[in-house]
């Protein structure tokens, strides 16, 4: 007896969170069949979607800046290492440009405007549905997806794309300076290494992914926020949550893309 | 329009200067606290060590076996078209993880889920009053709340990141073998990997390990105004702590460059 | 006995309460009152010592406390009761250990079977027996204002500060409220300081009352000379009506 009863706890503690996994995969997934069918024909909101825009894209600015140039700086420092090792300095201006347009660009800026982005989406839809707006929207006969979700949605992904170029550009920028400080690089060796072997295919295959990103972030990002349950903490839990999500949805795309594009 | 994009950045940074010292401030109490326990409930430590470490295990397997097996990927395909030699890949790849990789990745995938964790957790804390209630008892909120989860974190992230150095390499060997038919025994030599690169690897994670309770605690305990607060504070905890690490990151990189490193 | 002169305080950059003096006799009985936000939760905090004003002084006993460190307000605050606007109990503690813990902070050596007898004791008291092992999510509105009431009242502290004891709460629940709080400070003669927005429920418990409005006393005395107050915004506040300065 005690055998049975030791598996049917085994199993039910490995089903309980199995279960709640396909829940939340289901409701994103049901999530992104009404945001889909509300662009087909596309009618939405445009004053929603351009407030949404100038506020997702002018406040994280700043922050995407800051990351690229330090993100820069970094791969620069990995770079030096094997530069003092064979004297490689002319390939540290394809290396740095490679791994930021293709990889490290589009995912840590990803994961920035996951932090920065999605869970203050999330906490403003989280406390929209806990003061009872959400209600008040569908009392008036107003789809909350259709006016709400759709346009942020859609400057979500317009916005991700936008600033990973700005994000690459500043981070080639980082990496060329600290190139020249810290690993000896001249800025025209960096130049000529860079342009000569950078294709606009790897910017590109970077921007793509941005893309398909931003829209990961908008999703889990409007999914968490808009099933929030329990006041404060709930509200608290639901970021939590959209964030960690946001973040396997990112890395496990990555994956994915990384083998299915050029 | 050029003069205000300066601007943003320059009251963004100014911003950021002025939640560096109070972070300080915190830090300097929590580094009495660790020294100076006073009346902590027993067992928090490890109860927090559970939440980080445990809870963290299988999003962490999850996000670095396939960043490893991306990272391959890329590498492998260039090597590929510049010299076919792939037996040195291994080799460096595996270094590269110690040193720099797995310390950052970890950390950035911990400052998301622990920092947006701690930050929830202390924000409706302080927004319900629990905050002042255990002030009135005399208990300091840094002291009881964010010592145990400061030190808890710098254990589990030494931990996981060692756990997470494991999966890559062994996700990259994966990888490697079943794309590019590079022998396992080929991909799996330790020497190139140094002492100093160990020390810069360890050093790493245990100060981001320590970072990020301090930056999500600092921004959880200063929330203001309800459920939308928490919110904002959890926003704040996961890009802080998000920035802290890579610019802790680019330092110790850096230090490590000139010192333990150089000679290589 | 508790005195304050002149307190100005700054919240987030913004002024909270203005110039404020007041003095509370030991054994009294006061009830704030006022509209919303003007400060009265702000000035009970900042009694306790959980605000620090930018101007003022505050004497709690003899003792300044504007100026003090905070490890040394631990002491003054242990002469004091608080049961805070939302219950503020600890969700990651049982009711029974959410009730002892002033208790525990205050005499470390008490054994845990200590603290559970004086909690369940407590707990009786406030009409919650059989409550001890529940979680706070587990009750309902009025059962966390008793447990609220239970933790404040557990170190028998010679000041008791309620901020909104029966907000939310229907009007049988708030008399039995305030007939336990009454018959509380009948039995320890504490000096008692309440604030709600339940104006004639709290003019039966209270004997004195101070009317803030935007961080400014408007009446400071007996309960009974309230009525007669010539101030405007008392006039029209006491009365509930419609047109005035409010």
């Amino acid at each position: 007896m005690g055998v049975v009863t030791t598996f049917a706890n085994f199993f039910a503690a490995v089903g309980a969170p199995v279960l709640a996994l396909c829940a939340e995969v289901g409701g994103i997934l049901t999530l992104l069949f009404r945001v889909l069918w509300c662009l087909v024909p596309p009618r939405f909101d445009l004053d929603e979607t351009w407030r949404n825009l100038h506020k997702m894209g002018v406040k994280s600015v700043p922050i995407i800046v800051l990351t690229a140039f330090f993100t820069g700086g970094i791969m620069v420092i990995q770079a030096a290492v094997f530069v003092k090792k064979f004297g490689a300095t002319s390939l540290v201006g394809w290396g740095a440009g490679y791994a930021v347009f293709r990889e490290v660009g589009p995912m840590l800026l990803g994961l920035m405007f996951s932090g920065r982005v999605g869970s203050n989406n999330t906490a403003e839809l989280g406390t929209m549905v806990v003061t009872e707006q959400i209600d008040g929207l569908r009392a008036l006969s107003i789809d909350p997806v259709r006016y709400l979700l759709v346009p942020r949605v859609i400057s979500m992904i317009v916005m991700l794309f936008l600033l990973t170029i700005l994000g690459d550009v500043v981070a080639i920028l980082g990496a060329a300076l600290f190139g020249t400080v810290l690993a000896d690089v001249s800025l025209a060796s960096f130049w000529v290494s860079f342009s000569q072997n950078l294709h606009v295919a790897d910017v590109v295959h970077g921007l793509i992914k941005a893309a398909v990103f931003g829209f990961i972030v908008a999703l889990t990002s409007c999914h968490f926020g808009i099933t929030v349950k329990g006041g404060a903490v709930g509200v608290g839990r639901a970021v939590n949550n959209a964030v960690v999500a946001a973040a396997l949805g990112i890395v496990l795309s990555d994956y994915l893309l990384t083998y299915a594009l050029p | 329009m050029i003069g205000n994009f300066f601007a943003s950045i320059g009251a963004f940074v100014l911003g950021l200067i002025e939640a560096f010292f109070a972070g300080l401030s915190i830090a300097g109490r929590t580094f009495r606290g660790v020294f100076h326990p006073r009346g902590r409930a027993r067992g928090e430590v490890l109860a927090q060590m559970y939440q980080i470490g445990n809870r963290s295990l299988l999003f962490v397997t999850v996000t670095l076996g396939a960043l490893g097996m991306v990272l391959v990927f890329q590498v492998c395909l260039q090597i590929n078209k510049i010299t076919g030699d792939q037996s040195q890949v291994g080799p460096e790849f595996i270094r590269g993880m110690v040193h720099a990789f797995v310390p950052i990745l970890t950390a950035m995938m911990l400052a998301t889920r622990v920092g947006a964790g701690i930050a929830a957790e202390l924000g409706s804390m302080t927004v319900t009053e629990q905050v002042d209630a255990l002030r009135m008892t005399g208990v300091d909120p840094v002291d009881y709340l964010i010592v145990p989860r400061f030190l808890a974190s710098i254990i589990m992230t030494l931990v996981l990141g060692i756990y997470a150095t494991v999966i890559v390499v062994v996700a990259g060997a994966l990888m490697a073998h079943t794309a590019f038919d590079v022998n396992y025994a080929v991909f799996f030599v330790f020497e190139k990997v140094t002492w100093g690169d160990l020390g810069v690897g360890l050093t790493k994670l245990a100060v981001h390990g320590g970072a990020i309770p301090i930056v999500s605690g600092y921004c959880g305990l200063s929330t203001t105004g309800g459920s939308e607060g928490v919110g904002t504070a959890t926003t704040r905890a996961v890009i802080n702590s998000s920035l802290t690490v890579i610019i802790l990151d680019f330092v110790i990189s850096a230090i490590g460059l000139m010192t333990v490193q150089a000679g290589v | 006995m508790i005195r304050c002169d002149g307190l100005c305080l700054t919240l987030a950059h913004r002024p909270v309460l203005h110039e404020l003096g007041w003095e509370i006799a030991p054994g009294s009985v006061w009830g704030i009152i006022g509209p919303p936000a003007s400060g009265k939760s702000v000035l009970a905090k900042t009694l306790c010592g959980l605000f620090t004003p930018q101007q003022g002084t505050l004497h709690v006993d003899g003792t300044e406390m504007t100026r003090l460190p905070e490890p040394e307000r631990v002491a003054v605050r242990r002469k004091m009761g608080m049961l805070f606007q939302n219950n503020a109990l600890f969700d990651f503690l049982r009711v029974w250990e959410n009730v002892a813990f002033p208790l525990a902070r205050q005499d470390p050596s008490l054994s845990r079977e200590a603290l559970a007898a004086r909690a369940g004791e407590r707990l009786r008291a406030v009409g919650l027996a059989g409550s001890e092992e529940k979680w706070p999510s587990e009750l309902s509105g009025g059962m966390k204002k008793r447990v609220g009431i239970a933790r404040a009242t557990i170190c028998n502290a010679p000041v008791l500060i309620y901020d909104e004891p029966t907000a939310g709460l229907d009007p049988v629940t708030t008399s039995k409220i305030y007939d336990l709080l009454t018959d509380l400070r009948l039995r320890h003669a504490s000096t008692v300081i309440a604030i709600s927005s339940d104006i004639p429920a709290l003019r039966r418990f209270v004997d004195h009352i101070l009317f803030l409005h935007q961080g400014r006393v408007r009446y400071c005395g007996p309960e009974a000379g309230l009525e007669a107050c010539e101030d405007p915004v008392v006039h029209q506040f006491v009365r509930g009506l419609g047109e005035g300065p409010l």
